[in-house]
């Protein structure tokens, strides 16, 4: 098992780690339908699980780091609809025609809490999935392997991509360019930064396509898989139960039989 | 129909939109454990001849084709990829971009070739585990492919094609990017895929890896002007004639007199040199580099004082070097990759900043200065030019600089005027720089800078990936600079360039310098084993005389045999 | 659908404040639209992935690259601290070179991909809501470079087809402004509001069509070589700088604009914030707004008609419509998931917004309209810009590539 960290990816050998791609990726797909179809108070109990889950399988602390990634983000919810809720009945204090409303607090903690749900279910996991794996997971289903490919290469390439961007940005400034300053000097650096990123890369596209030929990518309609990724019984009866889940979730929210 | 694995008969390509065609009436076969060598300028033909060889043209790039193509006896003109899958393997000249880059591990990087091919899964680690053992890359099997360094790479490419079981094998420019210890891995291993069996195609420059090959053909302007073993194909008779200029040893082979097995055998060159009287080799037709004259202007000193750098991990790239550079010198800094030449030289411009010590010039530090602010006083080229490129036109992206330090236009035009007939770009300043080779591409990208006419100009790499007239100009250009007075410091791996164009040679190793000193001295016989624990050896001039006279370091075969004339 | 009240929180209110039992029907709206925007992803993902299988190797070694492209140039835009994007770059050049579905495959994989790497500043995983948006601008991409957007010479008969257009949307527009000035837009809180409110936007689009239609038969049935072809693209460019402008200046400085509504309150909470002086009353200023409009106007027609500037009239146009779309598409989704924020700069747009009275699909669209168009517009310029630097090697091994990039 390799030990680097690939993303978010955090190695590790818990539950959540042995289970199979496709099984999470089902869970993940329950937790994105329970925010936003089951009543408010349903968030909580959601929350809580995650948290657990989180906890059991040692990620509690890798949790609660990267949710500074879209802090601003739920600031933003909770300020901006607290503050300007547009029909609001009463104002607690009333700015112009705007000012913080009860409804408008409501409201931004609703929304906010359905996205930290699904942001706690999304990180918990990619913390626990390799994309590798779960791509090949996919593959077996029947996805494409070439897209699968797309998908890993493109991960890759980022941060050499940002890398490259660096050492243009260097290079750049090595002959002369300016990128601090007035907004007209950091709309000039735009072209030149932008412009060897993207035609360096496009003409790269040209080696890239024939060392892909050359290692027969797409020379023959199927492809057997290096890696493999464990299904063990526990995962069918888990993925078997969740449908089932995701179904009660349906049938629960358009019945209207939970109380708002 | 012959038993060779690649077989070539009158073959001519030209490419789509392209009025001249690639290559004309070219013929050669490779048979099973033999290495047939491609020499050649840039543009001469190699990279498509290469291509062909791969089975790439005309079926993924468009061109119109005549002649006949046999990759076994399959025709390659008209096959499909899965009729060519596992037949025939190429290895291109940037590591990095060979990679699938969909692959978290260098074992699996072997497999995706595997996988494409549905080898069955069971089969796949023992061909995996045998190709590792193969090409010595065991320990890496587990890394990622992409953070590995250049060399490393290369061979990780070649793994993956030879993992999948090809007979035939096409490099084009394996060693474009590779430094001195990564070239002679890459001849040492072509020798032993020959010896298993295997026939091997490469194009390439460098004269290392030519040897190794049973025959060698030589294009211009997409022509064969002449085949034979590496010491004729190379020599004055056949390259000299093709503008290309011949290796050094072969050029003293030559004027000692020795037959073409010979050629690169440096103990019998030397020893026949002790003989006899060598005669004076004639003089290569190179094209006429009438360079412009450099203005002169007044010039700072640089002084780099017990500089540190640390990188982010913590790691000392540099242990406290000091480097004092006076107004007008030629300094060429060498050293294995690592050794922290470029972290050295990025602190001059600013781009890096040091953690201990002080960088000045003209004895200001440059602490509070901006790397753009330091531009017009410090011109410094990259080592990939299209980190930097973003132009339409090769006359645009040379004004890009002179622009940048708001000069007024007319003056603007002059400089880039200047600039392309230093750089030999005039005939092409209407192109789209991407049109054009990569080596070219290094010489738009050094026009760049020079249109800047810095007073100090610093060049990273400035020879790899050069053709032999790229390098002569290039040499040409860090002349020119010298005589107007102005500071030339160069990084390269090319001993023989920095011999002859460097009046000092900066050694580094580990973050420190360990040798400082002319050529002469530098490359002498009594450095050898210094020069060698730092992964470097001296140019081939040099090695020769070592064996002749001590202490005497020529930079050249023209040097070395003035020095013996001289008695 | 009584049950689904619960669905969200923002319903109608009577005098006192409690909330009544009357359909919420922006909300309904709202939900059914990001649902639909959700299913449209969907599907475009299943048809591009099925595509895929024909796609050659080539395509799929530039989608990797196009696609780091999208996020690492994203992220140097927003190291220089500017306001807009630029995320795009790559799914446009695919579309472009590769056509329409490999231009939506690319848009799709870089949001899921984003919402894999742990970018800061970025929203996180979530941010793979937004998938289907980027999944049609690649759509619209490949579709106007396979009108030839990206190629028009400024003597083509086929630049009259978009001077039709941007005639028409114009007349739209215009028939909006009427509409407002006169009948004055429905209320949608009610049932028969919304229904008059469909139909007025039914009736302001047709209009839009017919008006586009005559003028493509007629002004703008022109041919290749007609030297009228570059004074209309010149004086079209004019024409739309100056509305553009103006309208941007009645927005901010108008009488019913942003800083004239931070005045006039009574109960004003926050002292030394009275911004209104900087709002323009009407009418001197109108005409002080025009004359400006007016300059910028006359400036872009100058610019226009210098050498082959006028070309890129038609690759505006198509980011300009690829904008409208994609801030149609993100608005309910905004709205729908997000509570009308993104997180970035632009949630000061929606504060904005929402002082001028609009909800929080309204604000969430209008924060769109405001910044997407002008994001896709860059974009466009900016592939139109690449496209023209492209070596003949690498366009060559596209087959839309010859057909939709221009000769050099």
């Amino acid at each position: 098992m390799r030990s680097r960290a690939v993303g978010y990816f955090r190695p590790g050998a818990s539950w959540l780690h042995a289970r199979n791609p496709l099984t999470k990726l089902l869970g993940l797909l329950w937790v994105l339908l329970a925010a936003f179809l089951l009543p408010p108070w349903a968030l909580i109990g959601l929350a809580v699980g995650l948290v657990s889950a989180a906890w059991s399988a040692g990620l509690l602390g890798d949790l609660v780091r990267s949710l500074r990634i879209p802090a601003l983000l739920f600031a933003s919810i909770l300020v901006v609809n607290a503050f300007f809720y547009p029909g609001a009945g009463e104002r607690l204090i009333p700015i112009g025609p705007v000012g913080l409303s009860w409804d408008g607090i409501w409201f931004g903690v609703v929304s906010a809490g359905r996205i930290v749900v699904v942001f706690l279910a999304a990180v918990l996991f990619l913390f626990s999935t390799l994309p590798d794996d779960l791509l090949e997971g996919l593959v077996a289903r029947g996805v494409n392997h070439r897209l699968a490919f797309v998908i890993l290469s493109a991960v890759q390439l980022v941060p050499r991509l940002q890398t490259r961007a660096a050492a243009i940005l260097d290079a750049q400034q090595a002959r002369g360019l300016t990128v601090t300053g007035s907004l007209r000097t950091r709309v000039r650096a735009i072209v030149p930064l932008v412009g060897p990123i993207v035609l360096g890369s496009l003409i790269d596209v040209r080696e890239r396509t024939f060392a892909l030929e050359a290692r027969a990518f797409g020379a023959l309609p199927r492809r057997t898989a290096y890696r493999t990724v464990a299904d063990p019984p526990t995962d069918r009866w888990l993925r078997a139960g969740l449908l089932f889940a995701i179904v009660a979730v349906f049938v629960l929210a358009f019945s209207g039989v939970l109380p708002r | 129909m012959t038993d060779a694995a690649l077989a070539i008969e009158g073959l001519s390509v030209r490419y789509i939109g392209r009025r001249e065609p690639a290559l004309q009436d070219v013929s050669l076969e490779v048979a099973p454990g033999e290495i047939v060598g491609v020499a050649g300028r840039t543009g001469a033909g190699k990279s498509t001849l290469a291509l062909v060889g791969g089975g790439f043209i005309p079926r993924v790039v468009r061109a119109k084709v005549d002649g006949r193509v046999h990759i076994g006896h399959v025709d390659a003109l008209a096959a499909t990829l899965p009729e060519l899958a596992g037949k025939v393997g190429i290895v291109f000249s940037s590591p990095a971009l060979q990679l699938s880059s969909s692959k978290p591990t260098v074992r699996e990087e072997l497999a995706f070739g595997l996988e494409n091919l549905a080898v069955p899964r069971a089969e796949m680690d023992a061909r995996i585990d045998s190709v590792l053992a193969r090409l010595g890359i065991g320990h890496l099997a587990e890394r990622e492919p992409l953070a590995l360094s250049g060399g490393e790479q290369q061979r990780v490419a070649i793994a993956s094609i030879l993992v999948m079981g090809t007979s035939l094998l096409v490099l084009d420019e394996p060693t474009a990017q590779l430094d001195p210890a990564g070239t002679a891995d890459v001849a040492a291993l072509l020798g032993e895929l020959a010896a298993d069996g295997r026939a091997v195609l490469v194009a390439e420059h460098a004269a290392e890896v030519l040897r190794m090959a049973g025959e060698c053909l030589v294009l211009d302007a997409g022509r064969v002007v002449g085949v034979g073993p590496p010491g004729v194909a190379l020599g004055s008779s056949i390259a000299g004639r093709a503008g290309l200029r011949p290796p050094t040893l072969v050029t003293l082979a030559e004027a000692a007199g020795l037959p073409p097995a010979a050629a690169f055998d440096e103990e019998r060159i030397a020893a026949a040199l002790r003989r006899g009287r060598p005669t004076a080799p004639p003089e290569p037709t190179t094209t006429d580099l009438s360079v412009p004259t450099v203005r002169r202007a007044p010039v700072e000193p640089i002084e780099v004082r017990d500089v540190v750098h640390r990188y982010a991990n913590g790691v000392e790239a540099l242990r406290g070097v000091s480097l004092t550079v006076a107004p007008g010198e030629a300094v060429a800094i060498v050293g294995q990759n690592g050794s922290g030449k470029t972290t050295m030289v990025k602190h001059i411009n600013g781009l890096l900043r040091p953690a201990a010590g002080r960088v000045s010039i003209g004895g200001a530090d440059i602490a509070g200065r901006s790397v753009d602010a330091i531009a017009g006083q410090v011109g410094f080229v990259f080592q990939n030019p299209d980190d930097q490129l973003f132009h339409g036109r090769v006359d645009a992206e040379v004004g890009f600089g002179p622009r940048n330090l708001r000069l007024p236009a007319d003056q603007v035009a002059a400089l880039v005027e200047a600039a392309l007939s230093l750089a030999g770009l005039v005939a092409e300043r209407q192109t789209n720089p991407y049109d054009l080779g990569f080596s070219t591409r290094k010489l738009v990208a050094l026009a760049s800078v020079l249109a800047m006419e810095p007073p100090i100009l610093v060049l990273d790499e400035p020879t790899t990936g050069q053709d032999g007239p790229g390098v002569e100009r290039v040499g040409s250009i860090v002349d020119s600079w010298q005589a107007a007075g102005r500071t030339v410091i160069a990084i390269t791996h090319d001993m023989e360039f920095a011999a002859r164009h460097f009046g000092r040679v900066v050694v580094m190793r580990d973050g420190q310098l360990v040798l400082d000193g002319p050529p002469g001295e530098v490359f002498a016989s009594d450095q050898t084993s210094l020069l060698a624990s730092t992964g470097l050896v001296p140019p081939p001039a040099a090695r020769i005389a070592a064996r002749l006279r001590p202490f005497a370091a020529p930079a050249d075969a023209a040097a070395l045999l003035r020095l013996l004339a001289a008695g | 659908m009584e049950s689904l009240q619960w669905l969200w929180t923002q319903c109608v209110y009577d005098a006192e404040g409690n909330a009544t039992n009357a359909p919420c029907t922006d909300n309904l709206f709202l939900t059914y639209a990001y649902l639909a925007a959700m299913v449209v992803g969907a599907v475009i993902l299943f048809i591009a992935a099925r595509r895929s299988r024909d796609m050659s190797t080539a395509v799929l070694a530039l989608m990797p690259v196009a696609i780091a492209i999208n996020i690492a140039v994203g992220a140097i835009v927003a190291a220089l601290k500017l306001p807009i994007y630029l995320d795009s770059i790559g799914t446009v050049l695919v579309g472009v070179l590769a056509g329409p579905w490999a231009g939506a495959l690319t848009g799709l994989l870089t949001n899921l991909i984003w919402a894999l790497l742990p970018i800061p500043g970025g929203a996180g995983p979530i941010i793979a809501f937004f998938a289907p948006v980027a999944a049609v601008i690649g759509l619209m991409a490949g579709f106007w470079a396979s009108r030839g957007v990206f190629q028009l010479r400024t003597d083509e008969g086929r630049v009259g087809s978009f001077l039709a257009l941007a005639t028409g949307v114009a007349a739209a527009g215009l028939a909006f402004v009427a509409l407002q000035l006169t009948i004055g837009l429905p209320d949608l809180a009610t049932e028969e509001g919304g229904t008059l409110f469909v139909t007025e936007a039914l009736v302001i689009v047709a209009i839009g069509f017919v008006v586009a239609w005559l003028a493509a038969r007629t002004i703008f049935a022109l041919r290749d070589g007609d030297p009228r072809i570059r004074t209309y693209l010149s004086v079209a460019t004019g024409l739309a700088t100056a509305v553009l402008a103006f309208a941007l200046l009645r927005l901010v400085f108008g009488e019913g604009g942003w800083l004239a509504s931070l005045d006039g309150s009574a109960e004003s909470g926050l002292p030394g914030t009275d911004l209104s002086g900087l709002a323009w009353a009407d009418p001197l200023d109108l005409y002080l707004q025009l004359a400006i409009a007016a300059v910028l106007g006359l400036a872009a027609w100058y610019w226009a008609s210098r050498g082959t500037n006028a070309r890129l009239f038609p690759v505006w146009i198509g980011g300009l419509t690829t904008g409208l779309v994609a801030a149609a598409m993100s608005a309910p989704i905004s709205a729908g998931v997000f509570g009308g924020v993104t997180g970035s700069g632009q949630d000061l747009l929606v504060s904005l917004y929402r002082t001028l009275g609009l909800n929080v699909f309204q604000s969430a669209f209008a924060q769109g309209l405001t910044s997407d168009p002008l994001d896709k517009t860059i974009s466009y310029t900016v592939v139109f810009l690449i496209l023209a630097a492209l070596p003949i090697t690498v366009r060559t091994m596209f087959s839309h590539g010859e057909s939709t990039v221009a000769e050099t």
